[in-house]
């Protein structure tokens, strides 16, 4: 990994999140909602994971963005699980998971 | 100096406090007390001992000339701070002074107060309210007591306000009448504004006396009352003379709405409203001599400027005449003899004014005794006939005695007939402003309207008495059948018209002469008991004179039952409606406070309620019009929020990677 | 030492608990309460008093206690609290008022043990703000304040309660925010050790002269809304008007001194030198509520609206004595503070009564009520006499002292206090004319004289104004007692 260049990694980063950020702005599909989410989530798991290794080759003994990438991969999946509990109560309630249609907080 | 009854001084305060505790006494349990006349035997008893300890202490101080005080209740002690106005800090205290002044005053006021409160026991017997009564009676009695006694300005201050608070809730007495309360009304408020002035009068002699050199051990003690050699003016070098001027000005406002003075003589007449006792009591023989006791204190103590002299010379002149003119066509009985009240009033004060303290105070004595006569005589004839309107009375000297040989003693005495009170009283004070005047040429004028109004003092009181008194019978039959009042109306009358008689002989017994012309502490006071030189000789037969020319011209327009009419056409008709109309000053004080004040003050509601009050309603709907708006952004369409994340966190980037590093304050540069 | 400020912050902590936790029976531990208050305030009364603590005046506070509360690093916050005669005053106006409150609505029907819980909590409040010496403390109080404050009025007061309750909060919660910016400002720029007011006191004088000018008028603002000042002034009578009697009793006694022992304490003692610079502005703001309060007075129909406008006028007096900034305008301030206290609690006790009585309190429909209620009536007199000044009932000491400073600091400008002092005579007399006397109008049938409870509790009332008129060497012996007493 030391080969490729730092640019590289946090240039897909940023790919990354412009994709993520273009989907949640554009998708109303709750679904695709969240996978926009997980997209751009992972753009800066991704920046967590480069970002500790290069500080890692630095100075041996450091390994902190990777243990906060581990803690946001778990963020995200319960993350997910919730976002799905709520689609799932969502399309049982109004039978569409269209978001623009959810203003209400009460079902 | 001790005499036999000098040990009653320590005990000047048990004066007050006496009917001061039958005020308490009838305050708390008056209502149950129907056999005691619901308090008034009571109130008897305080004013009793009052006058009895009052009039053996007033000998005492006959007897052993001097000023005796006792001023161990401290009342408002202000511990000094070394700098500021009042270095030393000062303490008020309520004491009691014994001097000549006060000892004529104690006479006066608890004699007239006693004698008044038992002409009441019958007089009132039919009123309801009579606990109330008594009560306000007996305080208004300790007021008076306490500030005829009081030793420093202040407490002077706080029993003229007790009393005057007394003489409200007298006159508005018959409070369901809105008459009496609006007189009541009347009567605090012009007073209230005296009192103003008074009080920053107070405030210019205690502020300047705390920092003037010799007198700034007076100031520390609390401004007592204390005799020097001569008045603070005259006796201390003054820095400020023009300030001294004004607050002599003031006290003499103050006393102005006491003593009913022009221009704040509107109230007297009006409180009228009240019973005929309280009149007799407050609104001739004591209260409203206040004011004139305090010019003549303030003249003894502090002194007064010329110019504040010409002052009070200026309206106690005017006011003689201007009340006296009032008197002339009145039809109340009552009100007759309250403008001739304020017209006497402005004799003592014309006399303070010039210089002849004394000789105002001798008009005092005596007018407050004739006066009260009077009033009691009225107020016989109003119980028995229960009218105070002159024209429907007539023929009362047959079945009213008594009654009307004290109202012609009364009328004659204050007409100004040797030998009896008045004549003596009044000549005394002409003689000084004439004495006064040839020094000071602005006097003229004044003096020559205080000698007109001998003239038509004499008409007026006699027309009064002619109407009521002579002829054959009451001009109204339907009023009822007139009878001589019982003993204890009777007596007061009786021992009044003796003093009506000799009050003005008793300045020739040399130990109250005495009283009068206590030493070379007082101002110069030559004439009381009055000398007699060939001008003032000349000056007592021209004014008796006068005043026979009065009561004649009474007895031609009024006597023997004759009603003098003016045509209709006559060239005075257009006078006789401006006296009657007051000067249309009534109307004048009426509109102005309807109409001026209370307008001002309803327009100040509105700009409070629509402008003040508006402007913060206008910000309210302001902020809630903004909020309306901003709420439209909270769509509750979650895109829209993202939208709204993304946009912060772009101003968010743009603000701390463009415009800071644009900046060079800011990028730390 | 006993630390008998903690104690008595204690008792009435404990109490105001069990008051709102007793349920009907929270009459009987409110007066509980309040007897204990009263009994620990005497106890304050017997400390000063002792000459050991008395003379160590007046430099420095009484009962002084302080702990460690908030430190980190920048701040330091302590737990002090201390009192001086002026506390003492006022805590004692508290009691009082307390007392008489708890008294006079001792037949509430309305959730009692709420109406009795809030009413202990404004007045721990209160004891709290004048015995508080540490910024932050002191804010904690003033805000304990205005929420029971606003719940008092907002449960059981009239029809526009809701208005009113609200405009009351939002123009006391703004000017104490102000206030409390201003303070904590004044600490930071002047690198206070601590919030504490002897630390603030004395670092406060290291700051720019601008700067404490723009200081102590954010704090004159802060505490001006709570005086209150034209114009800023008309939240007064709507929450009067709307608050119920024992509400309005407490607004008035106790939340208006809160603004005036504010200024003196934690504005003028603080930033003397910006109150000294701006006084001409305190002048004139001090001289539109005398004169505006009074001329406005003239002319209400409502007995409470009367009373509140009086109010504005009283505390313009106050502010006037403070701003003259000399021990004899404090002493008068103090005074003054304390007898509108009594005064205006007596006056809408009074007004409360009328209402509930004849079903209404305007003055101009419902007169002659003296045949039918004397005892109302006399309290009535008595408390329009005492509020006009007249000698021998409280306020007159108060004023005497207030206007002689005045005239002795501004000269003839006294004028202006003065010739209002007719036009407060007038309304009030007008008012005993037009309510009091007359031929009896709107007097419903069955209408009755005061109940026990509220006959008492303006008996007392009474009897204090009373005592305090002709002994006022009781209270000015105390205000004497503190650090302000030296100034000029």
């Amino acid at each position: 990994m030391t080969d490729l260049p730092l640019a590289g990694f946090v240039a897909v980063s940023a790919v990354l999140l412009g994709i993520g950020l273009f989907g949640i702005l554009t998708r109303r599909n709750f679904i695709l909602l969240l996978i926009a989410i997980e997209v751009a989530m992972n753009s800066a798991i991704l920046n967590f994971v480069v970002f500790g290794s290069y500080w890692n080759s630095i100075s041996a003994s450091s390994v902190e963005g990777q243990s906060v990438a581990v803690v946001l991969i778990g963020l995200a999946a319960t993350e997910v699980a919730v976002g799905l509990a709520i689609v799932l109560a969502l399309n049982r309630s109004r039978g569409s998971i269209n978001v623009a249609e959810a203003t209400t907080l009460r079902l | 100096m001790t005499g036999p009854l000098s040990v009653l001084f320590g005990w000047a305060f048990l004066v007050p406090l006496a009917p001061t505790l039958a005020f308490v006494v009838i305050g708390l349990f008056g209502r149950r007390m129907q056999r005691l006349e619901w308090g008034g035997w009571v109130a008897v008893g305080g004013a009793l001992f009052a006058m009895v300890l009052g009039v053996l202490i007033a000998v005492g101080e006959m007897l052993t000339p001097g000023s005796y005080t006792d001023r161990s209740f401290q009342w408002f002690t202000l511990a000094g701070s070394g700098t500021g106005a009042f270095p030393n800090g000062f303490s008020l205290v309520m004491g009691t002074l014994v001097d000549p002044l006060s000892a004529v005053m104690l006479i006066v006021v608890t004699v007239v107060g006693f004698l008044v409160m038992l002409f009441s026991i019958d007089y009132m017997h039919r009123d309801s309210g009579l606990p109330r009564y008594y009560a306000e009676l007996s305080l208004f009695l300790a007021s008076m007591l306490g500030l005829v006694l009081a030793d420093n300005l202040l407490q002077f201050f706080l029993f003229w306000e007790l009393v005057g608070v007394c003489s409200y809730f007298l006159i508005g007495f018959y409070y369901q009448r809105p008459a009496a309360a609006s007189a009541a009304k009347e009567a605090f408020l012009v007073t209230r504004i005296g009192d103003v002035l008074f009080l920053l009068g107070i405030f210019i002699y205690f502020q300047q006396f705390a920092t003037a050199g010799p007198a700034l051990g007076w100031a520390a003690a609390g401004f007592p009352f204390v005799y020097h050699s001569a008045p603070f003016l005259a006796g201390i070098p003054i820095s400020n003379p023009t300030l001294f001027t004004i607050a002599g000005l003031l006290i003499l406002g103050g006393a102005a709405g006491k003593s009913a003075q022009f221009p704040l003589d509107v109230w007297l007449p009006d409180a009228m409203e009240g019973p005929t006792t309280v009149s007799a009591l407050i609104h001739a023989a004591t209260m409203v001599a206040a004011g004139v006791y305090l010019l003549a204190i303030t003249s003894v103590f502090i002194g007064f400027s010329a110019t504040d002299q010409l002052a009070i010379v200026a309206i106690g002149g005017f006011t003689t005449f201007w009340a006296a003119t009032m008197a002339l066509v009145n039809r109340d009985i009552k009100r007759v003899i309250a403008y001739s009240t304020v017209s006497q009033l402005g004799y003592m004060v014309l006399a303070v004014g010039a210089g002849f303290t004394m000789v105002g105070l001798y008009h005092l004595f005596t007018h407050a005794f004739f006066k009260a006569l009077l009033f009691l005589a009225a107020g016989a004839v109003i119980h028995a006939i229960e009218t105070q309107d002159l024209f429907k009375m007539g023929g009362l000297r047959k079945t009213m005695r008594v009654t009307s040989i004290g109202f012609l003693i009364g009328g004659l005495s204050l007409a100004g007939i040797p030998p009896l009170a008045g004549f003596f009283s009044k000549d005394d004070v002409l003689g000084g402003v004439y004495l006064a005047a040839q020094s000071h040429p602005l006097y003229w004028p004044f003096f020559a309207l205080a000698f007109l109004t001998v003239f038509m003092t004499a008409y007026y009181i006699f027309r009064a008495w002619f109407l009521a008194f002579s002829g054959d019978q009451p001009r109204d039959s339907t009023l009822p059948q007139a009878h001589e009042p019982p003993w204890t109306m009777r007596l007061p009358i009786l021992v009044l018209s003796a003093l009506a008689v000799v009050a003005g002989l008793l300045a020739f017994v040399p130990q109250f002469g005495g009283l009068f012309a206590a030493g070379a502490r007082f101002p110069p006071t030559p004439g009381v008991p009055p000398s007699y030189s060939a001008t003032d000789l000349l000056l007592s037969g021209v004014s008796v004179g006068l005043g026979a020319g009065g009561i004649l011209t009474a007895y031609t327009l009024w006597g023997n039952g004759r009603v003098f009419t003016l045509d209709a056409r006559s060239a005075a008709q257009p006078i006789r409606r401006l006296l009657l109309e007051r000067y249309y000053v009534k109307a004048g004080v009426d509109w102005f406070g309807l109409h001026a004040v209370y307008g001002l003050a309803r327009l100040a509601d509105f700009f409070d309620q629509y402008v003040i009050d508006g402007t913060v309603h206008g910000f309210e709907r302001l902020f809630a019009e903004f909020s309306l708006r901003l709420r439209r952004i909270q769509s509750g369409v979650v895109l829209d929020y993202a939208a709204y994340v993304v946009a912060g966190l772009a101003v968010f980037l743009l603000f701390f990677f463009v415009i800071v590093p644009a900046i060079p304050a800011l990028g730390g540069g | 030492m006993i630390p008998i400020l903690s104690i008595t912050l204690a008792t009435l902590f404990v109490g105001t608990l069990a008051t709102f936790a007793a349920g009907p029976r929270a009459r009987y531990v409110a007066a509980a309460v309040s007897a204990i208050f009263l009994a620990e305030i005497a106890g304050m009364f017997a400390l000063f008093s002792a000459p050991a603590l008395g003379l160590a005046l007046p430099t420095q506070f009484a009962e002084p206690e302080s702990y460690p509360w908030i430190q980190v690093a920048w701040l330091h916050v302590n737990y002090t609290v201390g009192i001086d005669g002026i506390s003492l005053v006022l805590i004692l106006l508290t009691g009082i008022l307390q007392a008489v409150t708890v008294a006079y609505s001792w037949t509430e029907q309305r959730q009692p043990a709420a109406w009795f819980g809030l009413v202990l909590l404004t007045c721990l409040g209160c004891f709290g703000v004048f015995a508080a010496l540490d910024v932050l403390l002191f804010f904690v109080f003033w805000e304990v304040v205005l929420v029971p404050m606003f719940f008092l009025i907002g449960y059981w007061g009239g029809p526009r309660r809701r208005y009113a309750a609200l405009k009351f909060f939002i123009y006391t919660h703004v000017a104490s925010v102000t206030m409390l910016v201003a303070l904590l400002v004044t600490a930071f720029y002047s690198h206070s050790a601590s919030l504490d007011f002897a630390s603030m006191a004395a670092s406060a004088q290291t700051l720019a002269l601008p700067t404490q000018i723009i200081l102590f008028l954010s704090l004159f603002f802060g505490f001006g809304v709570k005086f209150p000042i034209v114009p800023f002034h008309t939240w007064l009578p709507d929450a009067h008007v709307e608050a119920p009697t024992g509400g309005s009793v407490l607004l008035a006694g106790l939340l208006l001194k809160l603004g005036g022992y504010g200024l003196i304490r934690w504005a003028l003692e603080i930033l003397p030198t910006g109150l000294q610079h701006v006084a001409p502005i305190l002048y004139a703001v001090a001289f539109a509520s005398i004169v505006w309060g009074a001329g406005v007075s003239l002319a209400q129909r409502d007995l409470k609206r009367l009373v509140a406008y009086s109010s504005i006028n009283h505390m313009g007096i106050v502010l006037l004595a403070i701003a003259l900034y000399s021990s004899l305008g404090l002493l008068a301030a103090v005074l003054l503070m304390f007898a509108h206290g009594i005064v205006s609690a007596l006056l809408f006790m009074v007004s409360g009564s009328v209402h509930h009585t004849f079903g209404s309190r305007d003055i101009a429909t419902v007169s002659g009520i003296t045949p039918t209620a004397p005892v109302l009536s006399t309290m009535t007199m008595t408390g329009a006499l005492a509020s006009l000044g007249l000698p021998a009932l409280i306020s007159f000491p108060a004023e005497f002292t207030a206007l002689l400073a005045t005239w002795d600091k501004i000269g003839f400008w006294v004028l202006i206090p003065l010739g209002a002092l007719v036009i407060t005579a007038a309304f009030y007399i007008w008012m005993m004319q037009r309510l009091l006397f007359g031929t009896p109008k709107s007097i419903p049938v069955g209408a009755h004289d005061l109940p026990y409870p509220e006959a008492f509790a303006m008996g007392v009332l009474v009897v204090l104004s009373v005592l305090y008129g002709i002994l006022p060497n009781l209270l000015i012996h105390f205000i004497q007692l503190s650090p302000v007493a030296g100034l000029p």
